[in-house]
């Protein structure tokens, strides 16, 4: 059963909800799936799962009317795996755009049109559903062919279908027929819709995979013979390779490492060496300086790649019709027209470093941001997407929680604790060396620090934090090696408490995300500590391996954790940001990815080299 | 070079030409095209100064269901309608007041209101209008309002440091929310922990570190604890129950400052 569907605008104004359903939703699914899931770039992806404080676990899917700015939201019980959704939501898009307009705010009147496209959508699922366990060739050529014998035709079937479903449905069936006009094709318009939402899960998400997989089979199956659903039969078939490659894509531990494991460590070792003995003072931070682009000079040379980019684009269009529709506005925007602009879109992206999974998922949320709009006149198809996309970056990069770190310590003091920070990350980021990057910037901010060492797996790495608390003079809390790191963790606390000081950075050992043990010692140590910030330091350098990561990192940290609502990580500390040039694509799949902000940035190997990120520079470097 | 050349001596040429005709025009009509001429450029520049001075913007802010699109549909029109869900987009209109609009009293300017979603993803639309503000209404959920203190004030003090507003002199209306319901706190206890919560952001932002975080300028009075009325812009409190259409406190406020 439907549990809600909800129609909204943008703006957040509730036009229609079936008051027939009139079930109360339990928790705030629909807020819930706004700010996490269409404000945070995924709403390319297939449904969202929410689960209500108590026992209803919900499933919603959407869709969206960009030219009126509609928003359509279908809400059901997840058990149910309802077939039809998609399809009725498409319907009750259709319809519902022919009589919206903006100046209403109520439609009553859209109670007895959605009563009869339910009818309709369930029907069709009905029938699905009984075709399929025949699933031979015969009994559904039949039925197609009943279906394109036009509207009599259906009305037979109907007929001859009532029997064996119960007295309901069969009335369900009638009804739709009445509303339908006499080319309605049964068969094909119900492929198609399942076509359009096949493609799209495919393409993304697992949940509910079962249920298209069987669809798609069943298609194949049945529908190659017909004319009329040629369009279906291409659109299944393309969706096939598509399943192939993001199956690969899920293949994420086989690829290369970037060689990191190499080229880590001899950093580090430099680090120490440049950093002179006696460094208390290096200047100030780089976190503290104004960072100033020579804006002139790079918006000219943005200007210029704009040009480059625009030539080819230009040209393959044909130089007049591309003049003519940039003037004249094209009416709607449509998948098509956006395709090859996002393709090129995508590119650029995954050559800036960005994961070929979150280019990925980007570009289809700016699409079905799109798709449907109006463009505007004077516009050409790939400044459109560009535009909509350097939008969702803003959005994506604009911190969702504070990352005023300075306040948080103010805010402990008061509260005489110290203010807790944990850097976990995997092996040879760089953890060490920022870590006292941090606490020479905190330093400066006349906060006292103090390190504890809990890397207790890794030899040396005890020996490498003591140089940098000697050189910095603050104390550094240690217990050796072949100790539980969360006890030492928590020791390191409590010695804090007692002499005062504000804020302990706590150092890890690195782990890679797949090493099932460490990943539960620092669940474990995360849980029993309770930090006030859970930072994760990685590479500049990653590319693809950034989502594997980050989402392990988080997933494990979850999985293992053994309290109800475990802590996941708070932050991002991205390393090695000088040696990267323009890829800067690792800060946006990473915040992506797990949702937190990028809150310091290594860029050198000096105590000063620690800077905030530049959303507004990123943001032109990915896009240029 | 020589290019340049043949279009000086052609441009030349043409203002020859250009002067000659001119002499060929009798000077009265020349001396009204010039009039004309003129006239229309300072009509238009007054138009825009005039527009300039008198914004009839009103900015809706707050955090995230603290109900400012329920305020919004309420000036609007006077319902809150089914209901809201967050906003992803801001609301916008141009209209009377519902309250106004019942009375028909003539020459009432209309108020262009803007409801800026309080995500904090989407929060940088708010500097796209503040520069045409008359007023922002910062909205606050005075019933859920412990549970989000550091975020409001947080919120509240990048609005009250903003150069938009502290050059402008913009009059902020703080507007305690949902006082239908009993639990709702008051405007003054809320008013209160406001400035102790500032008080603490002030001293941790200023001093330390100008660059870290983009506040354009300092609040209150150095040495001196925090309270509202150090601010140079005019900071009132007020209260109001979007649900249930109490909202006389807001409806005030916007006459106060679009006429
Ligand atoms: N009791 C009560 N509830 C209210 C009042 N005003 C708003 N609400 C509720 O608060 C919730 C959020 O209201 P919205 O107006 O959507 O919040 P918003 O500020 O626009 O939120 P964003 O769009 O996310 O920024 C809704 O469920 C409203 O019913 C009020 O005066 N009293
Ligand atoms: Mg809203």
């Amino acid at each position: 059963m439907l549990e809600q569907l909800l129609i909204f605008t943008r703006g957040g104004l509730i036009l229609w909800t079936c008051k027939e359903l009139g079930n109360a939703l339990k928790g705030s699914p629909i807020d819930t799936l706004i700010r996490s899931c269409l404000l945070e770039e995924r709403s390319g992806a297939a449904s969202y799962n929410y689960d209500a404080p108590g026992a209803a676990s919900y499933t919603l899917k959407w869709t969206f009317h960009n030219e009126l700015g509609l928003v359509f939201v279908a809400v059901y019980q997840r058990i149910l795996h309802l077939l039809y959704v998609d399809e009725l939501l498409e319907m009750v898009k259709r319809e519902f755009s022919e009589i919206y307009d903006p100046k209403r705010v109520e439609y009553f009147d859209f109670d007895e049109t959605f009563r009869q496209l339910r009818k309709e959508a369930e029907a069709r699922a009905e029938e699905l559903r009984k075709v399929k366990p025949m699933g031979n060739d015969g009994r559904k050529q039949q039925v197609v062919k009943k279906g394109s014998g036009g509207f009599d035709g259906g009305n037979k079937k109907n007929k001859s279908d009532a029997k064996e479903a119960d007295g309901d449905d069969g009335k369900g069936r009638k009804l739709e027929n009445g509303h339908s006009n006499g080319n309605h094709n049964v068969v094909g318009e119900g492929n198609r819709g399942m076509g359009l939402a096949n493609g799209k899960e495919n393409a993304r998400s697992n949940n509910g995979a079962f249920d298209v997989s069987k669809l798609q089979k069943l298609k194949s199956k049945g529908v190659k013979k017909t004319t009329d659903t040629s369009v279906v039969v291409s659109k299944g078939s393309k969706a096939d390779p598509k399943k192939k490659v993001t199956k690969k894509n899920r293949v994420w531990d086989d690829s290369p490492k970037d060689a990191k494991l190499d080229f880590t460590d001899p950093v580090e070792e430099n680090g120490n060496e440049n950093i002179q003995v006696m460094a208390a003072d290096q200047g100030e931070s780089m976190m503290d300086k104004e960072e100033i682009i020579s804006s002139d000079s790079e918006e000219d040379e943005e200007d210029e790649e704009v040009g480059k980019d625009s030539k080819p684009d230009a040209k393959k269009k044909g130089w007049f019709s591309s003049m003519f529709q940039s003037i004249a506005g094209k009416a709607n925007l449509e998948k098509a027209d956006l395709e090859p602009a996002l393709k090129a879109l995508k590119d650029r992206l995954m050559t800036k470093n960005v994961a070929e999974e979150i280019a990925e998922k980007l570009c289809e949320s700016v699409a079905a941001s799109l798709e449907g709009k109006k463009q505007a006149s004077f516009t050409r198809i790939s400044s459109t997407v560009q535009a909509a996309m350097e939008e969702a970056l803003v959005r994506i990069l604009t911190p969702r929680r504070s990352i005023d770190i300075l306040r948080d310590v103010h805010a402990a003091r008061e509260q005489r604790k110290p203010y807790v920070v944990v850097f976990v990350g995997v092996n040879g980021v760089g953890k060490s060396t920022n870590l006292a990057k941090v606490a020479y910037w905190l330093l400066q901010h006349k906060v006292s620090v103090m390190m504890a060492a809990c890397d207790t797996f890794r030899s040396g790495a005890v020996e490498q934090l003591r140089t940098h608390a000697r050189r910095l003079q603050i104390p550094i809390f240690e217990k050796g090696y072949e100790k539980d790191p969360a006890v030492v963790a928590k020791e390191a606390i409590q010695e804090a408490t007692r002499n005062g000081s504000d804020v302990v950075l706590v150092d890890t050992a690195g782990r890679m995300q797949d090493n099932e043990p460490l990943m539960r010692a620092l669940s474990k140590l995360i849980y029993l500590n309770n930090p006030d910030l859970v930072l994760f330091v990685g590479e500049a350098l990653v590319g693809n391996d950034a989502v594997d990561q980050l989402s392990k990192f988080n997933q494990k940290l979850a999985d293992l954790s053994t309290s109800p609502n475990p802590r996941l990580i708070d932050g991002i500390l991205l390393t090695k940001f000088d040696t990267i040039d323009d890829k800067v694509g690792a800060a946006l799949s990473m915040v992506y990815i797990s949702g937190s902000p990028v809150m310091f940035v290594g860029c050198g190997q000096s105590y000063t080299d620690l800077k905030k990120l530049n959303v507004k520079a990123i943001i032109k470097t990915l896009l240029k | 070079m020589e290019g340049i050349e043949q279009w000086k001596t052609e441009a030349q040429q043409w203002l020859q030409q250009g002067i000659e005709y001119a002499h060929q025009i009798p000077p009265t009509q020349l001396y009204a095209a010039v009039a004309v001429l003129l006239f229309t450029t300072l009509l238009l520049l007054t138009i825009r100064l005039l527009k300039r001075t008198k914004s009839n913007t009103i900015v809706l802010s707050g955090l995230s269901g603290s109900g400012k699109t329920v305020l919004f549909y309420q000036l609007r029109d006077g319902s809150s309608h089914q209901g809201t869900v967050t906003s992803m987009e801001p609301n916008e209109g141009t209209f009377l007041l519902h309250s106004e609009s019942a009375k028909q009293k003539g020459n009432i300017k209309p108020v262009h209101v803007v409801d800026v979603p309080g995500h904090s993803r989407l929060r940088p639309k708010l500097d796209e209008f503040l520069p045409q503000a008359a007023g922002i209404v910062f909205v606050v959920d005075a019933l859920e309002f412990l549970p989000n203190l550091s975020a409001v004030t947080e919120y509240l003090y990048d609005i009250l440091t903003k150069a938009s507003v502290v050059k402008r002199k913009l009059p902020v209306l703080i507007c305690c929310n949902k006082t239908d319901k009993v639990t709702a706190h008051t405007k003054e206890f809320i008013r209160k922990q406001l400035e102790k919560e500032i008080e603490k952001l002030r001293v941790s932002r200023s001093g330390v570190s100008d660059a870290d975080i983009a506040n354009d300028y300092t609040l209150g009075i150095p040495g001196e604890v925090f309270s509202f009325s150090q601010c140079i812009n005019k900071v009132t409190i007020g209260e109001a129950s979007g649900l249930t259409g109490e909202i006389s406190q807001v409806e005030e406020f916007i006459r106060a400052h679009v006429k």
